[in-house]
């Protein structure tokens, strides 16, 4: 399965997105759960918490800095740019802040 | 008057520009409200009818090579000022309403539109008007300079940890601009005691502003109305109408 949750800001996405996540991983299925959003906040609602969901947000910043390394492949991404959650699921930050499109 | 609304997605800055917009020009005051949001919002909290116009794709021309900045410039001989006058839409109590359109579906493209857009907010003359912008949620236009002509940041948070780590990440991307704009709190959707407080120390802001929680904005929404139109006399707008009076007379 493979899904995406959008809509308007506010209007629940990433609580939809975490419960979710969280739900199928009390399945016993083993997910991944990517934070696209360049407001990442995904870590918050999965219950990982503000300072290790702000750790992942600054390594994703630091790849502007040039002291964090591009990940060649998914795995990878997933491994470097990820960190383990409540109920199996693993999340990535996928995203920076600094992406020039508006909105 | 040069103020943006930032904050989270959700957050309530629309609600709140259109109906600070509103209250700035019953004042007697000529404003200027600006959308730099892709998706539908203000037009609808100012009392517009919902318009995608977007500024028309000649407003702009190519710059020729060699030619320093960005890749489109607006036509030869118009002025930020006139192209306002030019492409902005009247509102109720005179406000003035410019954006660089709106993504649909179908559309190719907003290119030469925001190029236009945002050469005119950044060439606005200084005292024509008071400007109230209106940012898309999360810190990324405030991270990119979309909003060069505001003086102060007004950051709409709700008591709340997501809207709090997004205002923490918005006043950290303000305080690194050049020149950097004040950055104060507004506190919105404000139900418990110490919510404010809260506000407060989370975002470690001035809060210059706390609106309640009001159902009768919630209702304005369901309708189509702005929240000055629906419902002038309810405790969010009077909230709001409060945080006027104090911007005013600041130099903010």
């Amino acid at each position: 399965m493979k899904v995406a949750v959008v809509g308007k800001g506010g209007s629940g996405k990433t609580t939809t997105s975490a419960i979710v996540a969280r739900t199928l991983g009390r399945h016993g299925l083993a997910v991944v759960a990517l934070d696209c959003d360049t407001n990442p906040n995904l870590g918050i609602s999965l219950g990982i918490g503000e300072v290790e969901t702000d750790r992942l947000v600054s390594m994703r910043e630091n790849l502007d800095e040039g002291e964090e390394q591009h990940a060649p492949g998914w795995n990878d991404l997933i491994a470097r740019f990820g960190t383990d959650g409540p109920d199996g699921v693993r999340l990535a930050v996928v995203t920076r802040i600094e992406n020039p499109e508006p909105g | 008057m040069r103020v943006a609304f930032v904050g989270k997605g959700g957050a309530g800055k629309s609600a709140i520009a259109g109906t600070f917009t509103r209250v700035l020009a019953r004042s007697g005051r000529p404003v200027l409200a600006l959308d730099s949001d892709p998706m539908p919002g203000l037009a609808f909290s100012l009392g517009l009818p919902l318009s995608d116009a977007a500024i028309p794709d000649d407003a702009v021309e190519e710059r020729a090579e060699g030619e320093e900045g960005p890749r489109f410039r607006l036509r030869a001989g118009m002025s930020a000022a006139e192209a306002v006058e030019r492409y902005a839409q009247e509102g109720p109590d005179g406000v003035r309403f410019l954006q660089f359109g709106k993504l649909r579906g179908h559309q190719s493209s907003l290119m030469r539109s925001q190029f236009a857009f945002r050469q005119i907010v950044k060439d606005l003359p200084e005292d024509r008007w008071d400007v109230v912008g209106d940012l898309p949620g999360g810190p990324r236009q405030a991270a990119f300079g979309w909003a060069p002509y505001a003086r102060t940041y007004l950051l709409v948070v709700e008591p709340m940890t997501k809207s709090l780590l997004t205002g923490r990440r918005i006043a950290r991307v303000a305080a690194r601009m050049d020149p950097p704009p004040v950055v104060v709190a507004v506190a919105n959707r404000v139900r418990k005691p110490g919510d404010v407080e809260r506000v407060g120390e989370a975002t470690g802001l001035q809060v210059v502003g706390a609106v309640p929680w009001d159902e009768e904005l919630a209702e304005a929404e369901r309708r189509m109305l702005a929240p000055i139109d629906h419902a002038p006399g309810s405790p969010a707008v009077h909230a709001i109408e409060s945080l006027v009076n104090e911007l005013v007379g600041e130099r903010c």
